[in-house]
């Protein structure tokens, strides 16, 4: 590493504290129901300002920005890849009805071994004290 | 022992049509380790993006999955996030200190980060054994399940990255480190700074979402 890679540490350290307040307030709040924000924008915001600080870390602390083409080729087909990752997984995202006995989201109750097909009768179960499920 | 035979003079004894002596290095354009921590690196990438992925088939195809702050201690572990912030940020400025040569300074903003990491590690064993005391298990629910496989696997890349950290003061307390030579704390800061914003998409998908 050589010296012409210096750049002002403390002032992505500011940003990223910064960025990390406003994701914490944005997620805790956003998440009550009373506020009733849309699911795009809230998971939208979230997201968004994860890859900011992601790509600031990236950018400056690893110094990517100051990295030869060697370096950036290395790394730079990866978000490529994550979209194909992510790509093959929409058509199970897009359909809703599962073709599995139990559905993916069913709860298991480990000690008694009963599956339940939404965590609400899960709750109400344990909660009322017996054990049973469908 | 003293050799019988003259020093080698390559003008009389080099042969008259030898191989040509290239005088670069014929791998790519960049330092090795750094090229192979890079290339680990982006491997590590697409472990966490399919682990994030299976999470999104997971959660997409539950009907009810629970606000995480009902049932995770959320502010507790945005601390435990700027943290790690932090700790990254002492990492810079150790490699700065190493730049400038200057030992004490290594050796201080290193032992800060590998504090910052203990911490972190800290936090997340007593969350761990706090839902251990409550009989939250990864066979619990679906919830618990991706939580522990993410967090985990996280945590564990935590706990290598502050044993090479602490591999790296160790050889920085020995004067390994120059001010031109000092790339086995660059490789150790590269690969915390990596550990730090896989936290920062976790931590976001895990806790807020």
């Amino acid at each position: 590493m050589s010296g012409d890679k210096h750049f002002n540490a403390d002032r992505v350290f500011v940003i990223l504290f910064i960025l990390t307040a406003i994701e914490v307030a944005f997620g805790i709040l956003g998440g009550r129901a009373y506020l009733n924000f849309p699911k795009a924008i809230f998971w939208g915001g979230l997201i968004g300002i994860a890859i900011w600080k992601g790509l600031l870390i990236a950018w400056y602390f690893m110094h990517l920005k100051f990295e030869g083409w060697i370096v950036k080729g290395l790394i730079l087909p990866t978000p490529f890849l994550i979209m194909v990752i992510f790509g093959y997984v929409i058509p199970d995202v897009a359909d809703e009805e599962s073709n599995l006995v139990h559905p993916v989201g069913s709860q298991l109750e480990h000690t008694s071994g009963a599956v339940y097909e939404h965590m609400a009768d899960r709750e109400a179960a344990l909660g009322g004290g017996h054990g049973g499920g469908h | 022992m003293a050799s019988n035979y003259p020093a080698y003079d390559p003008a009389v004894d080099a042969p008259l049509h030898h191989h040509p002596v290239y005088d670069y290095d014929s791998g790519p354009p960049v330092e090795r380790g750094k090229f192979a921590i890079w290339l680990f690196l982006a491997t590590e990438v697409m472990f966490f993006s399919g682990l994030i992925g299976s999470y999104i088939v997971l959660r997409s195809a539950t009907d009810t999955w629970p606000n995480p702050e009902d049932r995770l201690a959320v502010n507790l572990t945005s601390f435990n996030t700027f943290v790690l912030i932090v700790s990254s940020w002492l990492m810079v400025k150790a490699l700065f200190a190493a730049e400038r040569g200057d030992r004490a300074g290594i050796l201080k903003w290193l032992g800060l980060t590998i504090l910052g990491g203990c911490l972190f590690v800290s936090i997340q064993v007593y969350e761990y054994w706090h839902q251990y005391h409550n009989e939250l298990w990864p066979s619990t629910d679906l919830f618990w399940g991706t939580f522990y496989v993410m967090t985990g696997f996280h945590g564990i890349h935590v706990v290598v990255g502050l044993i090479w950290l602490i591999c790296a003061w160790v050889a920085a307390a020995r004067g390994k480190y120059t001010s031109t030579n000092f790339q086995g704390l660059e490789l150790a800061g590269l690969y915390w700074h990596f550990v730090d914003l896989v936290w920062v998409l976790l931590f976001t998908i895990v806790y807020l979402f």
